[in-house]
């Protein structure tokens, strides 16, 4: 019940709960006019606690490299696989490790001082800027020929129901941190909710005519004339419904099995869901750019389908010399992996809509974490994964920079979307300007 | 009033236009005319069918009013003597005049006759606006534990002294605050607390006044979450906010304070009045500067404040499920709201209120229906609960092929438990046996449960009435009263009066009272807001006091002010916040009449209208009929000799004769109240000269009096038959949505005799409303088992 409650409240702070739209004034429009130029697609993907380096980076850099058993997942994906070590999260200021990992990850700029505390470390507050994917959803929602129905979704996968700088690293902007949705259920409202509601009210409104129909009988002459007029207003509405229901998606709205909690024992199924439904979105153009949250900064995933008890947060400050906690450390993150995979997958089997190639050749999947390594809370070395084609980098690489401002990477990213701006986050962390990717 | 304001009201006469009788026409169907009436009959034929009509109903092109009112014989017959025919005025007078009214008046003038010409019956309603939310709440409430929170003056309190950011160490201080509005500084909350890190839980309900929307602000430089009408879980009392508690969103989330910047949180909620809702605020401060926390709202008709005592309660309540589907008016064209007309916007509105009150349920099913994900029964147990919604909802048990068709066939098979009974819950919203509450079935202690929820509270029947009817104990009209009677003891029943007396004093349709600033300094946003504060304290202060005798609300001699008001209105008060009972010159102030929200209501932007107060008087108060203006003439204040007061000018704009048919009534009715100006304020100078306050006032039964001001005005209303008849009347159509008559033609006289019978108890008379209407067609011997 209790994640189920926050659903209508989560999309009443939207606007967009069945009660607020009108369903029968046509949809918004699902699907973008199709544009000459490629669509480009941008997803970020967080994993918690920093990973295990010498199970992660591989020896080699260059087009020649061996992926570790931690990566091992992006076999198939390896030539369009781009592994980035040596950036850094330079930014410093207020705030613990985790907690400045977490906000400043996608923002690259100062948390504000305020009143959250982790450790012994200065209490601290939002971060004072947006982060990189909201950067670029109003870049893309700005111009006509990228515009979507959403611009960009922030989906999570057991994501505690708090909001601090551990929980939340999207920002629209300075204190305004954007809250993923962690329950596929209200993903899937979110995204098809008003077609669904439809669709169900479709199938009663026949019942309700057969009810008026029935009851209209025990009734005098001027009674059943109130009734006959809201019949025939029932009919109405029924065509009018079908009608609607001609307005068609690309593919299908996918369909969910019941039941899948939101809860930690539910992650590998839920985080399944999200998946299909972030690809199953982005087919059906809603969005361009997209955050998949797995937990959150010191997240304790249990990952128990793993045969692994302990949190996440809490085997990853065990030694290195501790193996039995390096070695499950290397499993989870091999799960991570895994669903990185899983997503390149589903996006290279699905072909391009009114493209060319697959939807994985105009999408660039960016793993990252908060943390470089767990158990020394290092902001240096912090993975960044890029999977996936279309902003024109080249791929099936290993690059080992000197210790970089993660910064220099958004920046990049930015420009190859077009999005022309000099500096992202913190401007003194961007001087020596974009990283040479393509 | 319908009308717009600033116009003023010229009614033609009730009797009128009579040109030369056409003495050749044929006699019409007259088959009624007794041998003692014939010559009232041959002289209307002769002289008035032609314009009025063969049986009064008018004739198009001539006088197409039809011929009806409320005035007495003899005053019918001094108007015919006075005014008809038309043409050869003085020659209809004496006997003559007074066969003809007899007539008229007994052939299809009366009110009596008209009932008798056209009988009234119960007309088939779909639920009101208000049903329609009401119904809703109380049948997801009635799946919950139900628990209203009735007493107030403040939060329940807990101020503990923190361990790092909002570790609770220890509770230091426990008590009831009753406003959050502080300011603590550098300084500490509370003996015993450290200034640098504390935290306070403040819990208990918000008592919503109106049904609306609210507004919400929160104020900090520090950490605060609102939660308002959300079930807080288990996992929400865990006050350790950096654990992975999962909890409910917060209405307002200030959690993570900026550089010790003050910021400001606002949310809006749609609330249903009369109604508790849980409210939980939390709030911490660690390590910024300064602490501080205000809690204000902006309620519907009233303006930005911290959130008053009086609506705060240390009490737990149970959330409350509101549909905020915006719904197109209801019909009220007879001068009451009720559900007889369809339209599409309507049927738009309810269809997507049953989408929003299915996600609803959806959203909480495992919590409504007793069960969980991991419940092997669930299915069985879904399926008991979509029974028990849509029985609670259709008011009766029911049948096998109802069961058949909303439950079984939703539960088909491939089709997903949790997608079943949403479609079954929106089937259920969207069926006519839930959206009307009559459905021409016989009237058995089902329909009695389900009449008396709806004339008390516009809702549901609730358990003990469902009990009720499923024991056979509602067969007989002592056990109907004795219902009525428990019922009227509920919060539900106190929205329901309140309403009606917004209706009564026509409060929703004065929404805007401001004046011109430059006449009427002060009299701001802030003032009009108290004003009708002002005026709900007294209404309840009356209504809900032992005897709540309706004579009360017109004869007392004080008013509710707060200092604010006591300073504009010029009387003497404690300095006290919160209002108090203050009193007046009897002489100059009395009951609802001189209440200054309802003077400024019925006035000019610069002046005061003795028109509107005339009208609202006569209708409302005095419980007289007043046709609907023939023509609106608008009020121009410049086209009159500057140098004139008030009473001066209308006395000239409705100097016709045509005009004077009503504002012989309304007029004199008006200027007994000129002794208070636009924002109603006492004066005894109106544009320079002594306000005169006397006036010459006709009552219904053709008596003239003499009134001296508001008080000679008052003790008429409280004494006069016709005005407490139109008291019950009012009332009656207001809380059941149909005529009276539709019950018979004794039904108004017999609740008006009881009403008398019970010292005007205004809630006995709602509760005799109640049984009357939920015993109507009962028959002991059938309906009791």
């Amino acid at each position: 019940m209790n994640t189920a409650a926050t659903r209508r409240a989560f999309l009443h702070r939207l606007g967009v709960s069945a009660a607020v739209l009108p369903f029968v004034a046509g949809l918004p429009q699902l699907q973008a006019a199709h544009t000459k130029a490629p669509k480009q697609r941008i997803v970020f993907m967080f994993s918690p606690n920093g990973i295990v380096p010498s199970h992660f980076w591989p020896e080699e850099a260059g087009v020649d490299f061996k992926l570790k058993r931690i990566l091992q997942p992006l076999t198939p994906f390896q030539d369009r696989t781009l592994i980035l070590k040596g950036l850094c999260n330079k930014v410093r200021g207020d705030g613990d490790g985790h907690m400045r990992g977490m906000s400043c990850l996608l923002t690259g700029i100062e948390l504000f001082p305020g009143n959250i505390q982790g450790g012994s470390d200065t209490p601290a507050g939002w971060a004072s800027g947006p982060s990189i994917d909201q950067e670029l959803k109003q870049f893309v929602q700005s111009r006509p020929e990228t515009r979507t129905r959403f611009g960009s979704l922030e989906l999570g996968v057991a994501v505690p129901h708090r909001a601090d700088p551990w929980t939340r690293w999207t920002y629209a902007g300075p204190n305004q941190p954007v809250a993923p949705v962690s329950d596929p259920y209200q993903s899937f409202e979110l995204l098809y909710g008003q077609m669904k509601d439809r669709e169900d009210l479709g199938s009663i409104l026949d019942n309700v005519r057969d009810d008026l129909r029935q009851v209209s009988r025990y009734l005098g002459k001027a009674d059943q004339q109130l009734l006959d007029r809201h019949a025939t207003l029932v009919r109405d509405l029924e065509k009018e419904l079908q009608t609607s229901h001609k307005q068609s998606l690309a593919v299908p709205a996918p369909q969910l099995e019941p039941g899948v909690s939101a809860d930690n024992d539910d992650m590998p199924r839920a985080a399944a869901m999200q998946i299909q439904l972030l690809v199953n979105a982005f087919a059906n153009d809603m969005a361009r750019v997209a955050s998949l949250q797995f937990t959150n900064s010191v997240g304790q995933a249990k990952m128990r389908w793993l045969g692994i008890e302990e949190g996440h947060h809490s085997l990853s400050h065990d030694p290195d010399l501790n193996e039995g906690s390096q070695e499950k450390l290397v499993k989870i993150n091999v799960w991570f992996a895994t669903q990185l995979a899983t997503l390149a997958k589903k996006l290279a089997d699905t072909p391009e809509p009114g493209g060319t190639g697959s939807m994985l050749d105009h999408t660039t999947i960016v793993w990252t974490n908060e943390l470089g390594k767990g158990n020394s809370h290092t902001l240096d070395n912090i993975p960044f994964v890029l999977v996936g084609g279309g902003l024109g980098f080249k791929t099936g690489r290993s690059i080992q920079h000197e210790l970089t401002p993660h910064n220099r990477l958004w920046l990049t990213l930015a420009q190859a979307f077009g999005h022309d701006i000099k500096t992202f986050g913190n401007p003194k962390l961007c001087a020596a300007g974009p990283l040479a990717l393509s | 009033m319908e009308h717009t304001r600033h116009v003023a009201y010229l009614l033609a006469l009730l009797l009128l236009v009579t040109s030369c009788a056409d003495r050749h026409s044929t006699v019409s169907n007259q088959a009624t005319t007794s041998s003692a009436q014939g010559k009232g009959a041959r002289i209307y034929r002769d002289q008035c069918a032609r314009c009025h009509g063969p049986t009064g109903e008018g004739v198009a092109g001539k006088h197409d009013e039809p011929l009806y009112g409320e005035r007495s014989l003899e005053s019918l017959a001094r108007q015919i003597e006075r005014t008809m025919p038309e043409d050869k005025v003085g020659t209809c007078v004496g006997e003559d005049a007074q066969a003809v009214a007899a007539y008229i008046h007994t052939a299809f003038y009366s009110p009596a006759a008209r009932a008798r010409n056209n009988p009234v019956k119960i007309d088939l309603a779909r639920l009101t606006i208000r049903q329609h939310r009401e119904s809703f709440a109380d049948l997801v409430g009635s799946f919950l534990t139900h628990r209203v929170a009735t007493t107030n003056g403040g939060l329940h309190a807990e101020y503990f002294q923190s361990k790092g950011m909002n570790k609770k160490e220890r509770r230091s201080l426990e008590r009831t605050d009753a406003t959050i509005d502080f300011a603590f500084g550098e300084g500490s909350p509370a003996p015993d607390i450290t200034a640098d890190q504390f935290s306070i839980a403040w819990a208990g309900s918000l008592l919503a006044p109106d049904t609306g929307d609210y507004q919400f602000r929160l104020t900090t430089p520090n950490g605060a979450r609102l939660y308002l009408n959300t079930d807080l879980a288990a996992g929400d009392a865990n006050r350790r906010d950096d654990s992975d508690a999962k909890r409910q969103p917060a209405l307002v989330d200030l959690w993570v304070s900026s550089g010790g910047m003050v910021r400001e949180g606002l949310a809006r909620l749609f609330l249903l009045g009369g109604r508790s809702y849980p409210l939980r605020l939390d709030y911490f401060k660690f390590k910024e500067k300064t602490a501080a926390i205000k809690l204000e709202w902006k309620p519907p008709h009233g303006v930005w404040s911290v959130v008053p005592a009086e609506v705060l309660s240390p009490e737990r309540s149970s959330s409350v499920a509101v549909i905020s589907t915006s719904f197109p008016p209801d019909d009220s064209s007879v001068g009451y709201e009720r559900g007889t007309s369809i339209s599409k916007a309507w049927l738009d509105a309810a269809t997507k209120a049953a989408v929003e009150g299915a996600t609803y349920i959806d959203d909480r099913l495992d919590a409504l229906a007793g069960t969980s994900p991991n419940d092997t029964n669930r299915v069985v147990r879904l399926k008991a609960f979509v029974a028990t919604l849509a029985e609670r909802a259709f008011r009766r048990p029911l049948t096998p092929e109802q069961r058949l068709t909303v439950v079984d066939e939703a539960f088909g098979a491939g089709v997903a438990p949790e997608l079943a009974v949403k479609r079954a819950v929106m089937r259920v919203l969207g069926s006519p046996h839930f959206l009307y509450p009559e459905l021409g079935q016989s009237t058995d202690p089902y329909t009695v449960a389900s009449r008396l929820a709806m004339v008390l509270w516009d809702s549901l029947p609730d358990s003990t009435l469902r009990e009720a009817a499923n024991e056979g104990r509602l067969g007989s009209r002592p056990e109907i009263g004795e219902q009525a009677r428990r019922m009227m003891a509920d919060s539900r029943a106190r929205a329901k009066l309140q309403e009606f007396f917004h209706h009564w004093l026509a409060l929703d349709e004065a929404e805007d009272l401001t004046k011109d600033p430059k006449t009427y300094p002060g009299f701001n946003e802030s003032i009009r807001a108290d004003l009708r504060m002002s005026l709900q304290r007294f209404i309840d202060h009356v209504v809900w006091s032992e005897s709540a005798d309706y004579r009360q609300l017109l004869l007392a001699d004080y008013l509710f002010l707060n200092p604010s008001l006591a300073e504009f209105y010029g009387a003497s008060m404690p300095t006290v916040p919160g209002f108090l009972p203050v009193t007046f010159d009897p002489s100059q102030r009395v009951g609802i009449f001189t209440h200054p929200y309802l003077l400024a209501a019925f006035s000019y932007h610069k002046s005061s209208s003795p028109i509107h107060r005339g009208v609202f008087l006569t209708r409302n108060v005095l419980g007289r009929f007043l046709k609907p203006p023939p023509m609106a003439i608008e009020f121009m204040d410049d086209r009159f000799d500057p140098s004139l007061t008030m009473r001066e000018k209308v006395t000239q704009l409705t100097s016709k004769e045509t005009c004077m048919a009503c504002h012989a009534t309304i007029n004199p009715l008006g200027f007994s109240l000129e002794q208070f100006d636009a924002v109603g304020r006492f004066r005894t100078v109106d544009n320079r000269k002594p306000v005169n306050a006397e006036s010459e006032y006709t009552a219904p039964d053709g008596k003239v009096l003499h009134l001296r001001g508001p008080r000679d005005l008052a003790e008429h209303a409280a004494t006069n038959p016709e005005a407490r008849r139109g008291f019950v009347r009012q009332l009656f159509q207001f809380s059941v949505k149909q005529a009276p008559a539709a019950y018979g033609s004794e039904t108004l006289p017999r609740l008006d005799s009881a009403f008398v019978k019970s010292g005007h108890h205004m809630r006995e008379a709602l509760a005799e409303i109640a049984t009357t209407v939920a015993s109507h067609g009962v028959r002991p011997h059938t309906a009791s088992r």
